[in-house]
């Protein structure tokens, strides 16, 4: 799966351009839209939809967890990382709710710490193909010409080299570690954002509120900034939410292929493609980190929804 | 006018489009409606020829696809398994140890005084499986082109098994006397060579006629004397063998028709194959999975294996080339504990390089034992609070946990000491070149026996190369001693060089020898007779499976 | 038209020159040195340095490139390192297993997802909706290295249905022929072994098409949403055309246009994608031997298996773009509309 999510959606994405098309005409009607109410839209997208809302509760407490074990590591019942091999392998009890490891660590502690690292690779993953692709998008649809042809083209070149491949590639070389597989990831997701922007770009440079930016003297960097990223974002955003959910499932594929994070750290995709060989024996050490996994996905997933309503005027209309 | 014609044939296309998606798809439901009542029919094919009470079909599963099914191009045990049915050497191992017995040799060579002429008597009577009739010259072919200057580089186990002129080592010439009869000349004395020849790697023999007509190299069409020929090898699935009719050695003629060698990476998977019948034999069990297979009502084999796991130090940059720092730090970990909670029963802990089933002589060889607090305490005086640690992610033959399980867990023990241990693991072939290239200060390996000469492990501590020697041990002692345990026959005398070796190692501690690992296998109940011989080799010609 | 294609056509060159290069300076300067694995356990480094020299990694990169793009186009990818077989024998002995695979995961996907889709649309918010997308969701969020193995634990290790790893039984195995099994065997008229094909390609095929029959449900369901709110949609329920016929006469078919793009994508990157389903199915395809040897820095193989991937990729791409253009009364090509 996680291959797909990472070249799939790249194509995904340019379909979703299709179907933003009437999303963006629609956006373009109203290009006084305030900010504020983009972000109205989407709280309202999220709240009216019980799952999405109940998925945002999820993903804000285990950001929480997250940070809450990052700064008090204290506050959790057991070392997450501190071995004990007398009590290696214990099946789910009262006193460890998930079993321990092989090393006898508690495994519910390490999925919660793990949260961390998987939260922390979803969104820097995105901010990094974000960041990137939007500039990428912007300028190459902004500017058209020569700059548009060439950076369109690496782009397709990119989108052709399976994605993962790329990854492993980059991983092996460069030995285990969290930063490491945020760039990976984040790089090869840069080509999906640069599309998205770039088509929208060249619907909304045409307009006429672009045209009288530019007529009153505006700087080609203030246009895009002030003009025309604003009128990108909704798409960008709904984008970027699944794009988390999918650097975290393409994080957790690196980690079950061996090329996750440096030990003692607690990554889920590591922790379930490590604890695979004891299926057998010990299934809770494959099972519970694969369900943290699909769990947060899918809030991902269910938030991602609820923005894509909030944003998109027919269903408010409707 | 034109906008009809297009909107037409735009329908048209669509239509042929869902046509096209309906068959393909309906045909598809069929085939899964079909299949829900049903079960599986195991390895299917059982057509069995009626008069045997035995299965025709054996089927072994391994983790990896062969590398290569010529004996010169090959250095994996997973194309070691495969070809050792399908070809023969001069010499072979016991069944189940590793004594010399003659094999297409009618019996031990004629070693001359000196040690560097072997007179060999050959076989007669013998045909490869295309026909070719066994005779001197085809041990030459098969030779020859693995020996200096026509030996490339791509023939991994030509130096080890046949020597170089660089180090004056191995077989310098092999001389026809006539059909029969070769006499060896070799460049120095070797106890070792004979157990080369016994080997799956480099040193059977193929059929001349196949290697003349496939340019030297017979890795998809290998053909041999040994107990099955070749008939398929589907890559990364399977390869399947039959039976060799005018197999010579009548009395240990091959007793299953089908030998059939199925590729599964994933351990749970094999196990679940097995569990599953759609295969009789799998090797590469990980402890975790063996319970499981006993209590399904699975054999478990579980035989002393030909391995050293261990943890090397840097004896040549950092805080480890003080002897004091690395027995303080050998000190720190329970073995004993240690082994038990990874491998349970299935690994012993070690307390010297070689297995002891190898080295009786050296069980009374004992390294430093377990004393935190010494530990501690040297440490501290030596001011020792951080090490770097590399080590590898893949299971082992040595280690099927991994080497990161195992360094996480030497992490504990050290933190338990004061001491931090910072770990970086590698994939298993980059970590090769990082053993060599990247500063250190333990690092994890491992080793599995060639030949089942102690030269083959004692040899690793003295090895100038660092891919092999990665403690990069050197003690002019110790490489003395190694040069001298060569020289010597066979013998009480050579048994006490190694000894010397082993107490070395024990006292110097360039490694912390972890465990010795048995190789684990599971059996279908059905089957009789298997083996998994320690140099990693599995005879089948006398392996059979109840009907 | 033919203008537009040609176009199209000329602009996969310059892809997959593209292609060439990044994948060559990933391996020559990011990717560990090969010789030790190829040499083995016992290679000195004068040895490595040696096969190194022989196989032209001192060379500077571009001369590397250029004697690889010079044989590429004489249709010889060069030899594999670890088994000194020829790259195209390794890659093409393998490509059929993986592209059975593709092609029933995407036809499974494609037949569900538009049917669950397509039902969804119909009964909007209500339980089958909310079921169906459910479904979706969850196809999307499992890791499926995860659910691939749990399905092969239930199906095979405890239940006994069906086959565990593989593409069939070994002594059923179709020999010759075209590596698609189903086809082979079909051809042969042997429905012992097309059973035992199509029973183990159950569990892979599922696995694999979790993923794509989401999106397809995802995207039926949303188009087909957009269609029946259509005019003419309107228009055929105002005649008093019977419901049914109108949505699936007219409305489904208006909803398949994006649908079909979808496919197309969905397929063109199920054949690169098969990596983690190989993996955990044991399937013999290019997917798991492709990681086999990325991890073994296995070269030749790697540039072998990125250019065939590429190339199947922007030709599905291409393909895609011309259905679509084809389709689409809106899109007029010659123009810039081709992104």
């Amino acid at each position: 799966m996680a291959k797909k999510p990472i070249s799939q959606n790249l194509k995904l994405a340019s379909i979703d351009i299709s179907l933003m098309d009437d999303q963006a005409v629609a956006l373009l009607e109203a290009p006084q839209d305030k900010p504020e109410s983009m972000w109205r839209d989407i709280w309202e997208g999220i709240y009216s939809n019980k799952t999405s809302l109940i998925s945002l509760a999820f993903i804000v407490l285990l950001g929480l967890v997250a940070i809450g074990t990052k700064i008090a590591p204290g506050v959790l019942p057991y070392d997450p990382f501190q071995q004990n091999l007398s009590i290696a392998l214990q099946a789910p009890s009262l006193a460890h709710w998930c079993g321990t490891d092989q090393q006898g660590r508690d495994i519910f502690c390490r999925i919660l710490v793990g949260a961390q690292i998987s939260l922390t690779v979803g969104f820097s993953a995105v901010a990094i193909s974000l960041v990137i692709g939007v500039i990428l998008g912007a300028v190459s649809g902004y500017r058209g010409g020569a700059t548009d042809t060439i950076i369109m083209r690496v782009m397709d070149m990119m989108l052709a080299i399976p994605s993962i491949l790329l990854a492993i590639a980059i991983m092996a070389a460069l030995g285990k570690g969290v930063e490491k597989a945020v760039i990976a990831i984040g790089l090869v997701s840069i080509p999906e954002y640069a599309r998205i922007v770039r088509s929208e770009v060249l619907a909304i440079k045409e307009s006429d509120y672009v045209a009288a930016a530019r007529v009153i003297g505006n700087s080609t960097p203030a246009i895009i900034m002030r003009h025309i990223l604003p009128n990108v974002l909704p798409s960008i955003i709904v984008r970027a939410t699944l794009g988390i959910s999918m650097a975290i499932l393409d994080a957790a594929a690196l980690g079950f292929l061996g090329l996750g994070v440096q030990p003692p750290l607690a990554e889920w995709g590591d922790m379930l493609g490590r604890g695979r060989s004891e299926i057998f024996r010990a299934p809770w050490l494959m099972l519970y980190p694969g369900l943290a996994i699909m769990l947060t996905v899918l809030a991902f997933n269910l938030i991602g929804n609820g923005i894509r309503d909030g944003l998109d005027p027919k269903t408010r209309k409707r | 006018m034109e906008n009809l014609s297009k909107s037409f044939s735009r329908r048209q296309f669509l239509k042929y489009l869902t046509a096209a998606t309906a068959s393909v798809g309906a045909f598809a439901l069929v085939g899964c409606q079909s299949n829900d009542t049903t079960g599986t029919d195991g390895t299917g094919g059982t057509g069995s020829t009626g008069s045997s009470q035995y299965a025709d079909t054996l089927t072994y599963a391994q983790g990896a696809d062969p590398r290569a099914l010529d004996p010169a191009f090959f250095d994996d045990g997973e194309s070691a398994k495969v070809a050792c049915n399908i070809y023969e050497g001069l010499y072979r191992y016991d069944d189940k140890t590793t004594d010399v017995l003659p094999s297409l040799a009618t019996a031990l060579p004629d070693i001359s005084e000196d040690g560097l002429t072997y007179k060999i008597n050959l076989r007669q009577g013998v045909k490869f499986q295309d026909g070719t009739d066994f005779t001197a010259d085809a041990v030459r072919v098969s030779w020859e082109r693995q020996l200096s200057p026509n030996a490339t580089s791509d023939m991994p186990y030509a130096s080890f098994v046949f020597g170089s002129p660089d180090i004056g080592s191995g077989l310098d010439s092999i001389n026809i006397v006539d059909d029969y009869n070769i006499e060896l000349t070799l460049r120095a004395p070797s106890s070792a060579f004979l157990r080369n020849l016994a080997m799956t790697l480099a040193a059977p023999i193929c059929s001349p006629t196949a290697l003349n007509n496939n340019a030297g190299n017979i890795s998809e069409a290998p053909v041999g004397t040994g107990p099955y020929s070749f008939v398929s090898w589907t890559k990364s699935d399977n390869i399947k063998l039959l039976a060799y009719a005018d197999y010579w050695d009548t009395a240990n003629a091959p007793k299953t028709k089908n030998v059939i060698f199925k590729v599964i990476p994933e351990n749970a998977t094999r196990v679940t194959a097995l569990l599953n019948n759609e295969v009789d034999v799998i090797d590469g069990v990980d402890v975790s999975a063996a319970d499981q297979i006993i209590n399904s009502g699975f054999t478990l084999f579980a035989e002393d294996g030909m391995t050293i796991n261990y943890m090397a130090f840097n004896t040549s940059a950092g805080v480890c080339t003080d002897q004091d720092v690395r027995r303080a730090l050998a000190q720190a970990v329970n073995v004993e504990e240690l082994v038990t909670a990874l491998y349970g029963d299935y690994a012993s802990p070690a307390t010297t390089v070689m297995p002891l089933w190898m080295a009786p002589y050296a069980s009374g060889v004992t390294p430093v034992s377990f004393d935190p607090d010494t530990a501690k305490a040297t440490l501290a005086a030596k001011g020792v609070t951080s090490l770097t640690c590399i080590t590898y992610t893949n299971p082992r033959p040595y280690n099927t946990k991994g080497g990161q399980v195992l360094a996480e867990s030497i992490q504990g023990y050290l933190q338990n000491i004061g001491v931090t241990m910072t770990i970086t693991p590698y994939d298993w072939t980059t970590y090769k070149t990082k053993v060599q290239t990247d500063p250190f200060d333990i690092a994890f390996y491992g080793w599995t026996g060639d030949n089942g000469d102690p030269d083959n492990f004692m040899n690793l501590l003295a090895d100038p190369n660092p891919s092999m020697n990665i403690s990069r041990f050197n003690d002019p002692d110790y490489n003395a001693l190694i040069v001298k345990g060569l020289e010597t026959p066979d013998g009480p005398d050579r048994d006490a060089v190694y000894l010397q070796c082993e107490e070395m190692v024990a006292e110097k501690a360039p490694w912390l020898c972890i465990s010795h690992a048995k190789n684990l296998c599971g059996v279908n109940p059905k089957v009789n007779d298997f083996y998994y011989h320690p140099t990693g080799s599995v005879f089948l010609r006398g392996v059979t499976k109840n009907a | 038209m033919l203008k537009y294609i040609i176009k199209r056509l000329l602009m996969v060159i310059p892809v997959l020159l593209g292609v060439t290069i990044i994948i060559f300076l990933i391996t020559r300067i990011l990717a560990p040195d090969p010789a030790p694995v190829v040499l083995g356990e016992h290679a000195t480094p004068a040895a490595m340095a040696a096969w190194r020299a022989d196989h032209g990694l001192n060379d500077p990169i571009w001369l590397q490139y250029g004697h690889f793009i010079i044989n590429a186009l004489h249709g010889d990818l060069g030899t594999s390192y670890y088994t000194n077989a020829p790259v195209t024998q390794e890659i093409f002995s393998r490509f059929p297993a993986t592209a059975e695979l593709a092609i029933c995961a995407i036809v499974v996907a494609s037949l569900i997802g538009v049917g669950l889709g397509r039902l969804s649309a119909v009964r909007k918010n209500k339980l089958a909706d909310h079921a169906s997308m459910f479904v979706a969701l969850i196809g999307v969020s499992m890791p499926i290295f995860w659910s691939g193995i749990l399905l092969i634990i239930l199906f095979a290790g405890i239940l006994h249905w069906l086959p565990s790893n593989g593409r069939v039984s070994p002594m059923l195995q179709p020999t010759g022929g075209t590596g698609f099994y189903i086809l082979d065997t079909l051809m042969r008229g042997d429905w012992t072994a097309l059973r035992d094909v199509l029973l183990h390609l159950i569990l892979p095929t599922l696995a694999l098409s979790l993923y794509s029959l989401a999106i397809i449900t995802r995207m039926t369901r949303s188009s087909m949403l957009d269609s029946l709110n259509e005019d003419f949609i309107r228009t055929a329920r105002a005649k008093g055309l019977r419901r049914r016929t109108v949505n699936n006469r007219h409305a489904l078919r208006t909803a398949m246009l994006p649908v079909t793009t979808v496919i197309g994508l969905q397929f063109g990157s199920l054949l690169g994608g098969a990596l983690l389903t190989e993996t955990v199915f044991s399937w013999p395809g290019i997917g798991k031997y492709t990681v086999d040897c990325v991890l073994k820095s296995d070269f030749p193989v790697i540039q072998g298996v990125v250019l065939l991937i590429a190339t199947i990729f922007v030709i599905v791409n291409l393909v895609v773009d011309i259905i679509y253009a084809f389709l689409d009364p809106r899109i007029k090509y010659g123009t810039k509309a081709d992104d």
